[in-house]
């Protein structure tokens, strides 16, 4: 009964119907009179296709079926004459309060089938979604990587950062991102581990002392006094012209790796040492720029550029923040301490190029030898 | 880039999108995204439209210091900004006197085609002759500031769009600036004082004006479309109304043929009253489908004598709204005039809605009420409302309206009626 009174209603209705094909190859049959409000679709209809099954209208990649079912529903509401303006917007209200991610992908559909109100529309919602938002709430809300270093970012809008305020905020969001990226950066070397190499401590100190050669990190003893000494490579080769970061933030961050459950302790060695090069590479590229700027404090090797007009009061204060901070997380401190004193005494990072870097571990190496 | 799984959602969006998304944002947010990633870094600085406003200000409370840093930020933006700029658009009350001309000066060099300035009031700047040099401009709108085009300045070939408020040019210069753009189509001009102001512009359609005008004529606009028009009055431009001879309903009305909707208020029905003969016939405003003209005083009989002559040669009106204004001083008019001047079998076809507030019920106003009912034929609505100084009045308005003869059955009057 039902079929008949199917067939009793379709001559009744008379609607015409198209038919698209979206990029997953299904098809589906729409309303003319909807699909119409699409620019896209329309110049599709008027050469001829979509007429039938057979010759469906393909959609561009980037219209998936649902999001083709969302844009049909906003083609639906408002392709009706008779609505008024208020009626218009507060649909147009509820319509965006969706995901962030469903927001883009309905953004690009929207884009690719030229339908111009309604990419206004998710572009203004996605604009109130970046409005007001750090930078790290931005990146976590569109998984963007955080592939800058300090130094560009403050580049460009250097002069606005004059508030004492918010540099020392820089240099703890710096120092945190320091260890996430050393995170990473053993999350990859986990990865390529057959890239590790065998090499013993002291191959590596020779290579740097001999010069630039082979670039493979090596050893894989866990002795504790070499992981000490390699910490204390590590820290003075993260320690970047400009950045904010302190010896014991990365010191942090290695101890942090090795506290963690997060990385394979059977890992953690070669790992530290494809960071320890990776840190090698960006200490000499950065400290090309501004070796003069490096300021031999009895602290710790701090980004000299910004200590410029920090009073030292507060110097002080965001040192004992920086002390405090790694006590948090470094039972070892009292021993580091000593190490940070005692390498600063010896004026290490009078670098100008990139032998000046390994100057530095001669001396360390010394002296622990 | 690294691949997580889920990756970017955002940077893949084509770069229309893009910079539609950062245009949308307060500019300094904009400017913010530079920090986010690598591929974000300079994204902000070739964006093309470049709207500067108060949403950016900083939460600093004197006002010394937020001048300052919105100075250095305008500044700093264009100096970092690489590529062309389409729009630039500054509304800050912030501002004074700032370095505006150097701003202006790095604007005009890139092909900019829409510019906003709105800055303080206090200090009105003197916009600078680089400004002049924008032959690319499609839209200009400036508040507060002193315009003093140089004698060789030939006119924005492109112009479409001009808003002018609140400045201060000399009157010759105002009438050549809008001659000189041939492509005008929308015009708004605003408190220009005791200006005669004469308009040729062939494209114009649309033209808003508020002030206090000595005169207004339209010498050739034959593609107006919407026209608004605000009108105050001075002692100096009453006693200028008096003096004068021209016909302002002429002058004003005479080339428009293609007018579609009509605005005016405060003195404007008057101003069209002076002068105001029956010698030329009038042309037919075939076009002309919505009228509204407040504060009419309909005590005036030439102000009534306006409104008919409008309405008369509307065939096509659907929509009119009118507001009476009281004045003292009632004079018994004649209404035979009425009887004279419209024919009986004159209708308003199309006449669908008609909207009067604060009726005061004088004679003329219940003898127009009344004609405009005898000759509607499908007349929807009528709303009345009357005017809060009348109180005993109502009554006898009530009972006026009731017995009108309605040449439309559907028609419905609604009496507002508000109780003081």
């Amino acid at each position: 009964m039902i079929e008949a009174d199917s067939e009793i209603i379709k001559p009744e209705i008379l609607k015409a119907y198209v038919w698209l094909q979206t990029s997953d190859g299904s098809i589906q049959q729409v309303e003319q009179e909807v699909a119409m409000f699409c620019p896209f679709i329309c110049h599709e209809i008027h050469s001829g296709m979509g007429s039938s099954k057979n010759y469906p209208i393909s959609l561009p990649p980037r219209v998936n079926p649902p999001m083709l079912s969302l844009i049909l529903d906003y083609c639906r509401f408002h392709q009706v004459p008779g609505r008024s303006n208020k009626e218009r917007k507060s649909f147009d209200e509820k319509f965006v309060r969706l995901g962030t991610k469903r927001l883009c992908e309905l953004t690009s559909a929207a884009d690719s089938l030229q339908l111009k109100p309604l990419v206004d529309l998710t572009s203004r919602a996605l604009a109130r979604v970046i409005e007001g938002k750090s930078p790290e709430e931005i990146r976590e809300i569109f998984h963007l990587p955080d592939d800058l270093t300090e130094e560009e970012k403050l580049e460009p809008i250097k002069n606005t950062m004059d508030d004492p305020r918010i540099r020392l905020l820089n240099r703890l969001y710096a120092r945190k991102r320091k260890e996430l990226k050393e995170r990473e950066r053993l999350k990859n070397v986990e990865v390529e581990e057959d890239q590790a190499d065998e090499r013993s401590l002291d191959d590596l100190l020779s290579f740097i002392n001999g010069g630039n050669e082979d670039s493979k990190a090596s050893s894989s003893s866990k002795h504790k006094k070499k992981n000490r000494k390699r910490k204390d490579n590590h820290k003075t080769a993260s320690t970047n012209c400009g950045i904010s970061n302190g010896i014991s933030s990365s010191r942090n961050g290695v101890q942090k790796n090795k506290e963690t459950d997060e990385v394979d302790s059977d890992c953690s060695n070669p790992t530290f040492h494809g960071s320890l090069l990776h840190n090698l590479c960006n200490a000499t590229k950065l400290l090309d720029i501004g070796d003069d700027r490096i300021a031999p404090s009895g602290d710790e090797f701090d980004s000299c550029d910004l200590d410029d007009d920090i009073d030292p009061a507060l110097k002080e204060e965001i040192d004992r923040e920086v002390e405090d901070f790694a006590r948090r997380l470094n039972p070892d401190w009292p021993e580091r301490m000593q190490d940070i004193l005692f390498l600063s005494q010896r004026r290490p990072l009078q670098l100008a190029n990139g032998n000046g870097s390994l100057r530095v571990f001669t001396s360390i190496d010394q002296r622990q030898k | 880039m690294e691949k997580d799984s889920d990756c970017d959602l955002i940077s893949d969006l084509p770069e229309s999108i893009i910079e539609t998304i950062l245009t949308k944002l307060p500019i300094r947010d904009a400017v913010r995204t530079s920090v986010i990633s690598t591929r974000w870094r300079y994204r902000w600085a070739s964006m093309t439209h470049l709207v500067f406003d108060d949403r950016s200000a900083t939460d600093y409370t004197d006002p010394n210091t937020v001048r300052d840093r919105v100075e250095n930020f305008v500044t700093k933006f264009l100096l970092l900004h690489n590529g062309p700029i389409h729009k630039f658009s500054i509304c800050s009350s912030h501002l004074g006197a700032c370095p505006i001309d150097q701003w202006l000066l790095f604007i005009s060099r890139k092909d900019v085609k829409e510019v906003v300035i709105e800055l303080g009031e206090d200090e009105w700047f003197r916009a600078p002759s680089c400004l002049f040099s924008c032959k690319n401009l499609t839209g200009l709108e400036l508040v507060y500031c002193e315009l003093n085009p140089p004698p060789n300045f030939k006119g924005f070939p492109w112009l479409k769009n001009l808003n002018l408020h609140q400045i201060a040019i000399p009157p010759d210069d105002i009438e050549c600036l809008i001659s000189s753009c041939p492509l005008l189509e929308n015009l708004s001009m605003s408190y220009f004082d005791g200006v005669e102001l004469t308009i040729r512009a062939p494209n114009l359609k649309y033209l808003v004006l508020e002030g206090e005008f000595k005169d207004i004529c339209l010498a050739n606009t034959p593609r107006l479309v919407n026209v608004s028009v605000l009108m105050y009055m001075t002692d100096h431009i009453a006693n200028h109304f008096e003096q004068s001879s021209s016909c302002n309903f002429d002058k004003f009305l005479g080339g428009v043929p293609k007018l579609e909707r009509l605005t005016g208020h405060l003195y404007f029905t008057k101003f069209l009253s002076i002068g105001n003969r029956n010698e030329r016939r009038p042309m037919t405003y075939h076009q002309l489908k919505f009228i509204e003209l407040y504060q009419v005083s309909f005590e005036d009989i030439n102000e009534v004598l306006v409104v008919l002559k409008l309405i008369v040669n509307c065939p096509n009106l659907k929509s009119l709204q009118i507001s009476g204004s009281t004045s003292a001083g009632a004079r018994d008019p004649d209404l035979q005039f009425w009887d004279k001047n419209i024919s009986e079998d004159f209708t308003l076809h199309e006449l669908k809605t008609v909207k009067l507030t604060d009726v005061s019920g004088v004679p003329l106003e219940m003898r127009f009420i009344k004609f405009l009912l005898e000759h509607s034929p499908v007349l929807e609505e009528m709303t009345v409302t009357p005017s809060s100084y009348v109180t005993e009045g109502r009554l006898s308005m009530l009972i006026d309206l009731v017995s009108f003869r309605r040449a439309s059955p559907q028609a419905s009057i609604v009496f507002v009626h508000k109780s003081i």
